[in-house]
């Protein structure tokens, strides 16, 4: 068990130091004639020895402004945003967990792994970082190794996926449910399950970069209804992917040659070289197009693909685009978004098997009721009832939205069950962020605090007062 | 920096904020050039190619802004007060125009209403 001061090294400062002791000391001495304090005092202008401060009238005239306090260098250009955006995914003091394993590939798909915490290994940690999965609002930083809990839906969704690489087939499925159920943790698991298998996996981090008109778009030339692609998302998208996808697309040759690139790719090189070709934002939408080509390619070896997006219902709605003749653009008309949605829906097919993974999102997310109403519909399919209709009267919706959503599946995320909040609680407290007994009792506390096992308010729960 | 109708902008100032400085071009006009030519809302200067910077100008020069929005506006004055209308005097007497009453607090009027009008 740790010592309680170590565990302060995890805190606040602002949290744990009591306020009185920041003020200065000798408001709580008046009678004191040390000398310190004596020097302090008078170089506080205004201030009474008694600590009343008087102000007093002032006249000041515009001209003669008194020197306005120093604040301090104020941070640089991006450094703020730097700071909210930053990642820590270990921290040196949380304590080693004992037993804890890394997981492999068989772990994710075995029933009997089901609420045990198991931590991510290095080299997917890596790749992971690559496609941008963690997001800065997750919990890391608090514990020794980055860990994860197996769900039952994790397992059931690692299962899906094993099929639909063994058959060739097409996995097209949605993560939905409730604020801070593990939505993007989910995603997460299934990010760290194709990296372990080897698939090649695209992943957009946030939908809402693509179509809140944030970045650079151009349109396509002789599409019809226009199509628009966003080449400076494409460049990065495409530095991502090579870095995770290295060891893979390394091993994979081309079986077409690519002309019109940027830089001449004839047959046989291999699709690192490819995806190194877009150095530039200029031809980057060309370069994800021919890869994505190759990699749907049925004259070679390919092994299965995975597109991931988190952020659903951004995609799900008009964007913030306008066309050139001054109409809004929507999301689908975006040429990643329309690969995303036309994989989704069905209507293109992965040659060679993998799956499609979008999420939703209940943060910082536009109403999108074409959404909501298709992912309620699907769900009910699924429990074999009837499917709620469509409302006559209700405003706001979006056929195109529905197509895309007509057939996937839904995993609708709940809270986890006791036996896994005592895996997950249990390995809090062996990390030493969680002070009490992990009992019973405490564990049927959290679980009913957290909604019923939200995963997310469960932590809040517990570990909210530990967040640095 | 960058040329645009002859004005020099810094890198880092937004376009839409570099096409409204000009007079006569507001925020509706200039959403529409920046959907014309494909620039979303928070592009700055600098991440423009050339080609775009040259097709900017050749579309603001098309347009009635700047000294040509000004010369209509003094015109529109002029012919008021030509024809001998109230609106005419009032102009050149640098008076409020509108009906508004002038004890006191003129200042726009007489800072505006001119027939050689300034701004």
């Amino acid at each position: 068990m740790s010592a309680p001061n170590s565990l302060r090294c995890l805190a606040r400062p602002s949290a744990i130091i009591p306020r009185s002791l920041t003020s200065a000391p000798w408001i709580a001495a008046p009678f004191s004639t040390s000398a310190p304090s004596l020097a302090k005092a008078e170089t506080r202008k205004g201030v009474m020895p008694g600590g009343h401060v008087r102000s007093g009238k002032k006249m000041q005239l515009g001209k003669f402004k008194k020197n306005a306090v120093r604040q301090g260098k104020s941070p640089l250009p991006g450094e703020r945003k730097a700071y909210r955006k930053r990642i820590q995914l270990s921290n040196s003091n949380a304590l080693p967990v004992p037993g804890l394993e890394d997981v492999r590939p068989a772990d994710m798909v075995d029933e009997n792994k089901i609420g045990r915490v198991m931590s991510i290994p290095g080299l997917v940690l890596d790749q992971l970082r690559d496609v941008e999965a963690f997001k800065p609002t997750q919990y890391w930083g608090m514990f020794r190794t980055p860990s994860t809990l197996l769900r039952a839906e994790t397992v059931d969704l690692a299962r899906r996926m094993q099929n639909a690489a063994d058959k060739k087939d097409m996995l097209r499925l949605v993560i939905s449910g409730e604020r801070l159920t593990g939505k993007s943790l989910l995603l997460l698991q299934s990010l760290t399950y194709a990296f372990m298998n080897d698939w090649v996996v695209i992943h957009i981090p946030e939908a809402q970069e693509l179509t809140t008109a944030c970045t650079e778009y151009a349109p396509i030339p002789e599409t019809d209804p226009m199509q628009y692609m966003q080449n400076n998302y494409c460049l990065r998208l495409l530095q991502g992917i090579r870095k995770a996808n290295e060891r893979v697309l390394s091993r994979l040759t081309c079986a077409h040659s690519h002309t019109d690139l940027p830089q001449n790719i004839p047959v046989n090189s291999t699709l690192l070289q490819l995806t190194n070709s877009a150095k530039e934002p200029e031809g980057a939408w060309l370069v994800f197009q021919a890869l994505w080509k190759e990699l749907m390619s049925q004259t070679a070896t390919r092994p299965p693909v995975l597109l991931a997006l988190d952020g659903l219902a951004h995609i799900m709605r008009v964007s913030d685009y306008m066309s050139p003749s001054f109409e809004p653009v929507h999301s689908q008309d975006l040429a990643l978004v329309r690969l995303f949605c036309d994989a989704l829906s069905g209507k293109s097919t992965l040659r060679n098997g993998g799956a499609i993974i979008g999420a939703t999102s209940r943060g910082n997310t536009p109403r999108s009721p074409s959404m909501e109403l298709s992912l309620t519909q699907r769900l009910a399919e699924q429990a074999g009832e009837e499917a709620p209709k469509h409302p006559p009267y209700a405003k706001g919706f979006d056929p195109r939205s529905e197509e895309a959503l007509k057939s996937v599946r839904v995993v609708d995320l709940k809270g986890i069950s006791k036996p896994e909040a005592r895996g997950l609680m249990e390995y809090w407290a062996a990390s030493g962020v969680f002070r009490a007994a992990c009992d019973e009792k405490t564990v049927t506390r959290s679980w009913t605090l957290g909604g019923h096992g939200v995963v997310g308010e469960m932590e809040r729960a517990s570990l909210q007062t530990l967040r640095p | 920096m960058v040329f645009i109708l002859g004005v020099n902008f810094g890198e880092h100032k937004l376009v839409r904020k570099a096409l409204e400085s000009f007079y006569a071009l507001g925020p509706q006009t200039a959403r529409r050039i920046l959907a014309k030519y494909t620039i979303h809302p928070t592009a700055k200067i600098g991440s423009l190619p050339p080609k775009t910077v040259t097709a900017l100008t050749a579309e603001l020069s098309t347009m009635t802004i700047e000294n040509d929005a000004k010369r209509v506006v003094r015109d529109n004055i002029a012919r008021l007060r030509d024809m001998g209308t109230y609106r005419g005097r009032r102009h050149a007497m640098g008076l409020p125009v509108r009906g508004q009453r002038t004890r006191n607090q003129t200042e726009s009027a007489r800072r505006l209403n001119q027939i050689e009008r300034r701004g």
